[in-house]
């Protein structure tokens, strides 16, 4: 039996990973942030919070004696390294916290793995952050990247360590630059789940109006669980490497949000511009969302799409839903929690 | 001048390139503050000569206790500095280095750099004091254009380099997001009688003065064909000036735009002393000859001067460095003044001096420190 460590395994991405690897009989230990309050909805959202095969350690990115007691006591094949201050806008709060978390921790795993078992595969979740404000679109693995963010800067720092330590000392380091990738399962300090998780307080009369902030910024976003079986796919070839993963096709924040109203059945209308710009609710004439300049980000990046043709070609990998898909699961998931009273 | 009197400050000054900015600004008129780590063993060599007698009236030049691994150190001196220019010249600077000691590298210089920006902004610092951040040319690593401009895509491929990327987008971060003042100058290699006795150069310049007096027997080097655009410390510390005194933040590479190998320098110092060379033999079994010597008491000839170390040579190396300086001529009117031999020759007369003093000095029967102070 082969034995995963993911780190942030009670995210998004580390709970639908940790759901993958248990159905292909891997055995997972998720490193996990002690908390006082739970978070381990997305587990039993899942199912598998209490499968045999899952073991749940504590865990802190800030403890480098962490991680090496974690190679010692576990002997993981794979390292899926998915933790991290994962929002862009609070990176700008916390930046030093930022770079620990997701920069400076990436190195104290790669050196662990180095002295303690170079065979051990290690996975980086990076981030199309990365590219920042880049100059030509699509992006792939050999776009220059230009992070203008404090999140992008030390995803950036993550991801050439991981290269430093491939080229260097030959590890087995993949670096997966992921653009956007959403579910049910996304936090709700994300655009796409606080829209879809509004619209479904809005459908059920819990909530007026929706604030968003620029709502021209466009995305690249694919669904999560195509993500996670990419990186498993990265882990089992024959070399590693860097992947750009993405769908390709870009949508506006304004167009997402239009997808999820409807998905609630809610047609809406975009009127006005600018910080005036609201939509309104066809059939009742209300204002459902408004504009937040406080919610604009300091320095945006604009047309991030990705071209995961090597991850095609390599992995035989490809996003399986279209957006307005996954827009509707995301939907229909925040429909039925609210109606249950449950606000995850 | 203005009428204000301008502060300075500088991390990272008691090294080579903070000993040179310090003396040059204070030549301007600054009043220039620097910050040192705290060691048992004495660091201001280089800058002593600036040091003032604190019983003295009016220093402009003072230095503080702190460390870049310390944000409340950081700010404090902010705080009662209140400067005009920060340069933030301190780093862990050594590329081998950083293959021993990764995090430590990641911590003083990439964490290190944003603790000093996140000091700026939280002593609301944003509107009123410049920063300038030394970048370097390791960014470009595995280069994918020659010679390397402002636009040329970074690949760093050491834990230095990589600390001192993120320190570089932050830099930018900070610009962009805050409107702060903040420039970064990505500097080649820059060299002096002052650069650190670890570095490749100062390494070369200081065994062969040693040799020729014989008080040491060969010198070993890593990579021989590993080629730098090096330039002089003197000349690049006016640049790094220049930038904050422009209308508006920029990044600029500042090189001289002519690479020379690790074997030329050796050759070109050697020759300084009298020394031609003879390289034998091939890869890590390739040694240096004397092939002839002139002056008192000369080496003899065939007597084996250079030997190669495989533990010299870098995990992954960077071969090709070579700045294109052309926005920082064109925007700042700036150029290097010294030329590569002028440069080689000032660092081995330098050396040749100090091993000559430690000679005088043992055969008066004193024990001579190693370090030139």
């Amino acid at each position: 039996m082969r034995t995963a460590l993911i780190t942030g395994l009670t995210g998004q991405d580390g709970s639908l990973l940790a759901k993958l690897l248990l159905q292909r009989d891997y055995r997972v230990i998720g490193a996990v942030r002690r908390s006082t309050s739970a978070n381990r909805w997305r587990l039993e959202e899942l199912g598998i919070d209490r499968h045999e095969h899952l073991t749940l350690v504590p865990f802190d990115l800030l403890d480098a004696d962490g991680v090496r007691r974690l190679l010692q006591d576990f002997h993981p094949d794979e390292i899926y390294n998915l933790a991290g201050q994962s929002s862009v806008s609070a990176s700008f709060d916390e930046p030093l916290l930022t770079l620990q978390a997701a920069g400076a921790a990436v190195l104290q795993m790669l050196e662990s793995i180095r002295r303690l078992d170079p065979k051990i595969r290690f996975l980086q979740a990076s981030s199309a952050e990365m590219f920042g404000l880049p100059r030509s679109a699509p992006q792939d693995e050999d776009t220059p990247l230009c992070p203008r963010t404090p999140y992008g800067a030390a995803k950036t720092y993550a991801h050439w360590m991981t290269s430093s330590y491939r080229d260097n000392y030959g590890l087995f380091g993949c670096s997966a630059i992921m653009y956007n990738h959403e579910s049910s399962l996304r936090s709700r300090e994300f655009v796409t789940r606080k829209i879809t998780d509004s619209v479904a307080k809005i459908r059920l009369g819990r909530l007026d109006c929706l604030w968003l902030g620029r709502l021209d910024s466009r995305r690249d976003w694919g669904y999560a669980p195509d993500y996670v079986q990419a990186m498993h796919r990265m882990m089992q070839a024959d070399t590693p490497a860097t992947y750009v993963l993405a769908t390709g096709r870009a949508t506006s924040i304004r167009e997402f949000a239009s997808i999820a109203f409807r998905a609630a059945d809610i047609e809406i209308e975009f009127g006005g511009t600018g910080l005036n710009e609201t939509a309104v609710d066809r059939k009742s004439g209300r204002t459902v969302i408004q504009i937040d300049p406080a919610l604009y980000r300091p320095v945006e990046a604009e047309q991030l799409v990705g071209n995961a043709a090597r991850a095609r070609a390599a992995l035989g990998w490809e996003p399986s839903m279209p957006l307005d898909r996954i827009c509707a699961e995301m939907v229909a998931a925040d429909l039925r929690r609210n109606a249950a009273g449950a606000s995850l | 001048m203005p009428t204000k009197q301008k502060v300075a400050l500088i991390t990272g000054v008691t090294g080579q390139d903070g000993a040179y900015l310090a003396e040059f600004l204070l030549d301007k008129g600054y009043q220039v503050h620097g910050i040192r780590r705290r060691a048992s063993i004495f660091n201001t060599g280089r800058i002593e000569h600036l040091v003032h007698d604190p019983h003295e009236p009016g220093p402009r030049f003072e230095l503080h206790y702190a460390d870049l691994t310390d944000s409340t150190s950081l700010i404090r001196v902010l705080e009662q500095v209140q400067p005009d220019e920060l340069y933030n010249l301190a780093a862990q600077s050594h590329v081998a280095v950083s293959f021993e000691e990764p995090e430590y590298t990641g911590n003083t210089d990439a964490l290190g750099a944003l603790r000093l920006l996140e000091a700026i902004r939280i002593l609301g610092l944003l509107r009123k004091t410049r920063f300038y951040q030394a970048s370097t040319s390791e960014l470009f690593g595995m280069a994918r254009e020659s010679p390397q401009r402002e636009t040329t895509p970074f690949h760093p491929r050491s834990p230095y380099a990589v600390a001192k990327l993120y320190a570089h987008w932050i830099t930018i971060n900070y610009r962009e997001a805050y409107g702060l003042y903040a420039c970064n100058g990505i500097l080649f290699n820059h060299e002096s009688p002052l650069r650190g006795e670890t570095f490749v150069t100062r390494k070369i310049t200081r065994a062969l003065a040693r040799i020729r007096l014989g008080q040491q027997q060969c010198v070993h080097l890593g990579n021989l064909e590993a080629r730098r655009d090096w330039g002089h410390a003197r000349d690049y510390v006016e640049m790094q000036w220049l930038m904050l005194q422009q209308d508006r933040p920029d990044d600029y590479v500042i090189a001289t735009g002519q690479s020379h190998s690790v074997r030329e320098f050796v050759e070109l110092a050697a020759a300084r002393i009298g020394i031609v060379l003879a390289w034998e033999g091939h890869g890590a079994d390739q040694v240096g000859r004397v092939e002839s010597c002139v002056g008192d008491a000369p080496l003899a000839r065939g007597s084996v001067l250079v030997r190669l170390d495989p533990r010299y040579f870098r995990a992954s190396e960077v071969d090709a460095l070579l700045g294109d300086a052309s926005k920082a001529r064109a925007k700042l009117g700036w150029s290097p003044k010294t030329r590569f031999e002028d440069l080689v020759h000032e660092m081995m007369d330098a050396d040749l001096e100090a091993a000559r003093r430690e000679s005088l000095v043992r055969g008066h029967g004193y024990p001579a420190s190693d370090r030139r102070q």
